[in-house]
């Protein structure tokens, strides 16, 4: 692709209609072109103007009150008790479910299994984590993607759904593509059976530098170190 | 592009070490431009106030995300609240309420301005003439793509129109958009 048909779809990308595919492959390109991360940029501007012509409308008052609010730290603790409470009811509900005349290691087995999947309700569940979606690309059009990024805890579920089964002389492959990172970093590789169905977590993310897009390949069994195609199964942009 | 008051200094560095004096300013300096923009996309007052709501928390809890190289405080939030302005569009199905508004013409260029607090109104009436040098047919295409986040495919259905017809507006008119932002600079 040129320099020129990278700005084309930059031009579409600032305005939020370029593809999933189309906006990975982009973020691929930009991460080592200059000129082209300058033009996507200006594009960015340029759109803003959009708005920036608008009359402005103040909001009603109480809404500042209601925005400032939700960020005191008052309000993250209360959200923070909230979340324990869950956990806790969430906790008891599984310890009554439990059958007491079980055995001590197996009650101690589901308590173990119950207090991560609390945490795991929490975390997705906290304010903080960031839900991306990825949409299916020309090779798998009904297939999609559910990320949930912690950044906090650099770690993100992802929840794969209507993927055709890989053969099995391969591997699916999440790539992560971050500002400035001229190559796209492998997240994780995966399989899909018949269900279309898989999930990966992804510990230790690399969050110093800006999580620009997701994308997923069908690579070599056992996983590659950089892509050998770009035929995307499901991508998306992970920007704001 | 500067856009921007003059005494707009960056607040985002300081709201993302925690700074609420930094947010309430922040705030104060640009809900007015994002309620503006939500009414715009949302034509509804209850869905605007909400996704106004989420754009400064999401200011808030990402404001360590914010890069000043890859563009202006502004257009940062603006994006914030545009793209969520969109998926509020989306999820509630508004865009079938709109779709009997269809012929309706696009123009925002000559609202009256009440609150022009942190772009000044001089600036902003040059955003206006920048734009309203576009032709119409480009500014129409580019506008379906930002305020109602339709697809090339779905403008080129809406304004009845070849698909390719469309791409080339679009194409030029961010051309010449970008363009108009170099003559700010």
């Amino acid at each position: 692709m040129t320099h020129e048909e990278f700005e084309s779809i930059a031009a579409l990308d600032a305005l939020g209609v370029a593809s999933g595919g189309d906006v990975a492959a982009l973020r691929l390109h930009l991460a080592g072109c200059h000129p082209c991360r300058v033009a996507r940029r200006e594009l960015g501007q340029a759109t803003s103007m959009f708005a920036i012509a608008l009359a402005p409308i103040p909001p009603p008052a109480y809404l500042r009150a209601a925005v400032m609010a939700e960020i005191s730290p008052e309000s993250r603790t209360n959200r923070w008790w909230l979340a324990t409470a869950a956990t806790l009811f969430l906790a008891l509900w599984g310890w009554r479910e439990l059958d007491v005349r079980a055995g001590r290691a197996e009650i101690v087995r589901l308590q173990q299994q119950n207090s991560r999947l609390s945490a795991e309700i929490a975390a997705l569940a906290s304010a903080d984590t960031r839900t991306i979606t990825l949409s299916g690309q020309e090779i798998a059009p009904s297939a999609s993607a559910k990320v949930f990024l912690q950044p906090d805890r650099r770690r993100a579920l992802v929840f794969f759904h209507d993927l055709p089964a890989n053969p099995g002389d391969t591997s699916y492959q999440l790539w992560i593509i971050r500002a400035g990172q001229p190559k796209p970093a492998s997240a994780g590789i995966f399989d899909v059976t018949a269900s279309g169905k898989a999930s990966i977590v992804i510990e230790n993310l690399p969050v110093e530098t800006e999580i620009e897009a997701l994308a997923v390949t069908l690579e070599p069994r056992g996983g590659v170190v950089q892509p050998t195609n770009t035929r995307f199964y499901v991508a998306g942009d992970a920007g704001l | 592009m500067d856009t921007t008051a003059p005494v707009a200094a960056a607040l985002l560095p300081a709201v993302a070490r925690g700074n609420v004096s930094a947010f309430e300013e922040l705030y104060d300096r640009y809900a007015s431009t994002v309620y503006g923009l939500l009414l715009r996309i949302l034509s509804n007052a209850d869905d605007a106030q909400e996704v106004l709501q989420e754009t400064f928390v999401k200011a808030w809890t990402s404001a360590k995300m914010f890069d000043s190289v890859r563009g202006s405080e502004v257009a940062w939030l603006i994006s914030i609240a545009r793209s969520r302005g969109i998926d509020r569009l989306r999820s509630r199905k508004v865009r079938l309420e709109r779709e009997d508004e269809a012929g309706r013409e696009i123009s925002f260029l000559d609202h009256s301005t009440g609150a022009d607090t942190a772009i000044q109104s001089e600036e902003r009436s040059a955003v206006r003439r920048a734009l309203a040098e576009l032709p119409e047919a480009q500014r129409v295409a580019l506008e379906l793509a930002y305020f109602e986040g339709l697809s090339q495919l779905e403008i080129a259905a809406r304004l009845n129109e070849p698909l390719g017809t469309i791409k080339t507006r679009m194409q030029l008119g961010m051309k010449k958009l970008r363009e108009r932002l170099q003559a700010f600079q």
